[in-house]
């Protein structure tokens, strides 16, 4: 009985495995090649992306969330005028089926603070600590003591502030800030506590306060913000449509609108990601090429051999196109494992806090660790193979085209 | 009642072109009927190798026809021409005659596999006719660790277990001394007495010739005798 099928595919692929197997010294050179070409995609791809989900986690993290709510006209105007009611039944009712890590409410509006001795401007961040384990609120090392609920009267500010303003923890400052009517008050609180931050900028200019004391001296029930966190690092698939159509009278805004800087940088690095890879496996593909034109030139007489006793033209192609399959799919193979085995030792992440000045700039925690996106890996994958039949083609079509007699004779 | 197997009608091959024209044969008429052990015969460049290679349906003659059952191999598409040669006819050549990276039993499978036959098939037919042959001592050992009479043996033993109706042998004692030529002759015959497969050989060898029932003399590319050996 005939299996013409399986018949010839086990002999292309014991041909394949023993001609490779025949010029192993090259083709583990090949082979290791192919090993680091794969693995340095795979894991400097992992560092960049880690770095750009990095980048990402701080914008979220740093008291923006992935999307915040506003009302109309408060970006170009953040005051409390322009703050709208915050219902926190009904959030928690509209937010309920979007998956969320979490939500807080926020007012977010200018201020001025003086101490005995200094006058700064600063943004007064009123909340509630029991909304912010979403935000960096809930993780900021504290001396002294943080605010204990939205009742309290007091207020936390940066390590950086205190210095400016040569004041202490218990020592009470001055804020200067715009009530409900636009009218300028002025309330003296007693400092708290002080938290230190990777991030000298925000020490400098935020302050914490409570959400409900500053509503109080605002003579208002408004707040200025929404915050949403989803429990994914990245806003999900139609997340911000699903908030848009749960707060049609709230502007919306994500992440991207709220750092237009570090969004260009997350979309370059989508590029840059790319771009390594074709490069990568472009100057693969020609040193592939070049071994498989070498291999069947080798071969001219065996390759006549089998065409004069019947083997086909396409067989002849499979042949060669299989042996490039195999070396890339082994490299491919062994890439994966040891980019795997070097992002395990790399899993605590890199520390760059030798370059914290250089690290705060780009939105970077000071250390990266790496993140593998599977749609990297998938797409390295099919570049794999597709590398593989494109280094094959020329040999194979070469190969094909050899006159048997001609080259039996050679 | 022998019947004609293959057939050339006025059929010439010129290599080159205008001044530097060869012309390897001229005018070559013959007809090979069922079972006949024929050589080819004559000087070193005489075309014998080319008219080999015509029969064979590895070149195609610049004038002329060859006929195969009654086929035009003319008409035949490339892809035809292959199977047919895989289907129809053995080869033995004078050297470089098997692939190095496989053992003695798997060069004759190779046919086989090309064939599509499954693998309990190809077994029992390869090992059928590495006994006949002699072979069954050195199936499993490389061809490249092969004496060349061995290796000549595997590559009829390979030409024949496809079961082609033609088997041709371009020089197979060139590269043989006069043992092996003899072992290797006696082995053609009995091929062709015994399973009735028609050969033809290429040769210069008068021992090679003596074991055939045909000779065709070539000088020059033409035919310049046919006669049958007694």
């Amino acid at each position: 009985m005939k299996q013409t099928t399986s018949s010839r595919v086990s002999l292309i692929y014991a041909l394949s495995v023993r001609n490779l197997w025949r010029q192993r010294r090259r083709n583990t050179i090949l082979l290791v090649s192919v090993i680091c070409a794969i693995t340095g995609v795979v894991v400097l791809n992992s560092l960049i992306r880690g770095m750009q989900l990095q980048m990402v986690d701080q914008v979220v993290y740093n008291l923006n969330g992935h999307v915040t709510l506003h009302a109309p006209d408060y970006r170009s105007d953040p005051a409390i005028a322009r703050g709208f009611l915050g219902n926190s039944v009904e959030f928690a009712r509209k937010l309920e089926p979007l998956n969320l890590a979490g939500w807080a409410t926020r007012i977010k509006i200018p201020a001025v603070v003086m101490s005995e001795r200094e006058t700064r401007g600063v943004q007064i961040v009123g909340l509630d600590p029991a909304q912010e384990h979403i935000s960096i609120v809930a993780d900021l090392p504290i001396e002294g003591d943080f605010l204990v609920n939205s009742e309290d009267n007091r207020i936390v500010l940066g390590r950086a502030l205190l210095t400016q303003l040569r004041t202490k923890i218990g020592h009470r400052i001055v804020l200067v800030m715009q009530d409900i009517n636009n009218k300028s008050i002025e309330v003296g609180f007693q400092i708290a506590g002080v938290y230190d931050s990777d991030s000298e900028g925000m020490e400098k200019h935020i302050i914490f306060a409570g959400k409900k004391a500053l509503q109080h001296f605002l003579d208002t029930k408004f707040i200025t913000e929404l915050s949403l966190r989803f429990d994914t690092r990245l806003i999900p698939p139609n997340g911000l449509e699903k908030v848009s159509q749960s707060f049609p009278n709230l502007v919306v805004v994500d992440w991207k609108n709220i750092d237009p800087i570090l969004a260009f940088m997350y979309e370059s690095v989508n590029a840059m990601v790319y771009v390594w890879l074709a490069i990568v496996f472009t100057a693969l593909v020609f040193g592939l090429m070049n071994t498989f034109i070498t291999a069947v030139l080798e071969r001219t007489q065996e390759i006549g051999l089998c065409k004069s006793i019947g083997m086909k033209s396409s067989l002849v192609l499979y042949q060669v196109v299989s042996e490039s399959l195999i070396i890339m799919l082994l490299g491919l193979m062994g890439g994966l494992f040891l980019s795997w085995s070097i992002l395990q030792l790399l899993g605590d992440g890199i520390d760059l806090s030798a370059f914290a000045a250089g690290v705060e700039m780009l939105n970077l925690a000071p250390k990266i660790r790496p993140a593998v996106v599977w749609l990297d890996i998938s797409i390295v994958v099919i570049a794999t193979i597709f590398l593989a039949l494109v280094a094959s083609l020329y040999p194979a079509i070469r190969a094909v085209r050899l006159d048997p007699l001609l080259a039996l004779r050679d | 009642m022998s019947s004609e197997i293959l057939r050339l009608n006025n059929v010439s091959r010129i290599y080159g072109k205008d001044a530097t024209q060869v012309h390897a044969l001229t005018d070559v008429s013959l007809s090979i009927t069922k079972g006949e052990f024929v050589s080819i015969v004559g000087p070193s460049g005489c075309g014998k190798s080319t008219l080999l290679n015509m029969m064979g349906a590895l070149d195609q003659p610049t004038l002329g026809e060859v006929h195969f059952d009654g086929n035009r191999l003319s008409e035949m598409s490339p892809g035809e021409l292959t199977d047919l040669r895989l289907q129809e006819f053995g080869f033995v050549f004078q050297a470089f005659n098997l692939l190095p990276v496989l053992t003695a039993a798997e060069n004759v499978q190779f046919i086989l596999q090309l064939l599509g036959f499954a693998r309990h098939e190809r077994q029992s037919r390869t090992k059928e006719v590495l006994d006949a042959l002699g072979l069954a001592d050195v199936a499993s050992r490389p061809a490249t660790e092969l004496s060349g009479g061995q290796q000549q043996r595997v590559a009829i033993a390979r030409a024949l277990v496809g079961k082609p109706a033609l088997l041709f042998a371009d020089e197979p004692s060139a590269n043989l001394d006069s043992t092996s030529t003899r072992e290797l002759c006696e082995l053609l015959r009995e091929i062709n007495t015994d399973r009735g497969i028609t050969i033809v050989t290429a040769t210069h060898d008068p021992l090679v010739m003596g074991y055939t029932n045909r000779s065709i003399h070539l000088e020059d590319g033409r035919v310049v005798e046919d006669k049958s050996n007694p």
